[in-house]
């Protein structure tokens, strides 16, 4: 009886021996592919957050190390904006600073992949609720949002410690500064735009390619193609595609790689050309040239009140920038018989045939207009 | 002759993918100012030449057989 059961143990110590050793087995090949770093986030296993990318032969381990120490600057958080923040964001480049100067609308949503409805109900500034999404996908990346103009000062205050800039503005003056800043302070940026179906991109390096005064000479009169043509996701995503592979590019310092021709499509008419740049610097250009006085940081040189690209509005950008008390204004303009709604970051004034959205910094939006002296009557109207 | 291709809205104003035109020995920017007479097509001085898929000048001068693609600067985004 006792050697029976005896027996019967056994047995079944060796089928568990076996089973156990079997599953040892089974999963060591697993455990050896996960990598020497096992940890966990929010209940997640991170240990093969960036395994994918790594196992790309052009960025590996070291090219992933080294986009964890990069700082990207992205000008902009529209649909080009949101999407290559999304991008870079979710690679774990290591810093990320973006910076807008409006905020979300229902019209965004089609194609701004980083907004949500409730943003557009909280009239959230586009950096804000951007910053707030951006730290949710990936909390590795340190995510810095400034609400404000992209102007040549703060251009060239952000810049010193920037790796690669990403283009995601809607207009030219701002563009314009941004190569300025670029040249001055050798910081590669990649130039992106689209409108329609249409769309475009080309990588600057200084010293290296031709820069975007080389190629337009002066700033190209902008708004008709803009208020016109509309725009469709597919040209934003292709856009972001190709700027976003040249900046991993760039990060992982694969330099040989980078695309020195100016790329541009058309996703409806099926049409995809790549224009040879080689010829194309510019030895007099005043921004990359050899007497360069890099015109478009010039504070006299820029405009102070601007149509918005696609949208029946002007932007107010008073002289002297400085903190508005929001809650005050509020108030008196409560007082006066304005329906006035806000939040801590803007004022939303309905007056008439047009709306004012006031930010802290004393910038205005005058909704309903594209006439910039309307516009600024408007503004000087409330704000002196 | 030369093949003229046009990109994005110029496209639109033009009625057509590209033009069959006789441009040799002329430059891009007696080009351009020929085309926006007869199409009506506006602010072309700021708009990108490439001639055989190469960035060109206003000031390059066209060759038989050349083929020529406007592709205006866009500022969406």
């Amino acid at each position: 009886m006792r050697s029976r059961l005896f027996r019967r143990l056994a047995g079944d110590e060796v089928f568990y021996n076996r089973s156990l050793s079997l599953l040892k087995q089974m999963l060591q090949p697993k455990a050896r592919r996960l990598g020497e770093f096992s940890f966990q986030k929010g209940g997640m296993k991170m240990n093969e957050r960036y395994s994918r990318q790594i196992l790309f032969p052009g960025i590996g381990k070291e090219g992933q190390d080294k986009i964890s120490r990069k700082h990207v600057l992205i000008i902009g958080a529209g649909a080009l904006g949101s999407g290559n923040a999304e991008i870079l964001t979710r690679a774990g480049v290591g810093k990320i600073t973006i910076v807008d100067r409006d905020y979300v609308e229902a019209s965004n949503l089609q194609r701004q992949q980083l907004y949500t409805e409730e943003d557009v109900a909280e009239k959230l500034p586009k950096a804000a609720a951007a910053e707030k999404r951006l730290k949710a996908i990936n909390s590795d990346v340190d995510i810095r949002a400034i609400i404000g103009d992209a102007t040549p000062e703060m251009l060239e205050e952000l810049v010193p410690d920037v790796d690669v800039m990403m283009d995601a503005t809607d207009n030219f003056e701002t563009r314009m500064a941004m190569n300025d800043v670029a040249q001055k302070h050798n910081i590669p940026w990649i130039y992106g735009a689209c409108v329609g179906s249409f769309g475009m991109s080309f990588s600057i390096i200084p010293g290296k390619t031709p820069c975007l005064n080389c190629l337009l000479r002066t700033i190209p009169l902008q708004g008709m193609t803009c208020d016109t043509g509309g725009v469709i996701s597919p040209t934003v995503q292709m856009v972001i595609s190709h700027q976003t592979a040249e900046a991993l590019k760039m990060l992982v310092e694969d330099w040989d790689a980078v695309r020195t021709s100016f790329v541009s499509f058309d996703l409806w008419r099926n049409q995809y050309t790549s224009m040879k740049m080689s010829k194309a610097k510019f030895a007099g250009c005043l921004s990359c040239g050899e007497e360069r006085t890099y015109p478009y940081l010039d504070r006299e040189n820029m405009t102070k009140t601007t149509v918005l690209c696609g949208r029946d509005t002007v932007q107010i950008r008073p002289a002297n920038t400085g903190e508005i008390s929001l809650e005050q204004l509020a108030a008196q303009l409560s007082s006066l018989g304005y329906n006035v709604k806000g939040n801590p970051y803007l004022l939303s004034v309905e007056m008439g045939e047009e709306r004012m959205v006031i930010f802290q910094d004393g910038r205005a939006l005058i909704h309903g207009t594209k006439d910039l002296t309307h516009a600024k009557t408007i503004y000087q109207r409330i704000m002196g | 002759m030369n093949k003229v291709l046009f990109f994005a809205h110029l496209r639109d104003v033009v009625g057509e993918e590209f033009l069959m035109v006789e441009a040799a020995g002329k430059t891009v920017a007696e080009l351009k100012a020929e085309l926006a007479g007869k199409y009506d097509l506006p602010r072309l001085e700021t708009v990108m030449t490439a001639i055989n898929e190469e960035f060109a000048s206003n000031d390059e001068v066209i060759k038989d057989g050349d083929e020529i693609a406007f592709i205006p600067p866009v500022s969406g985004g």
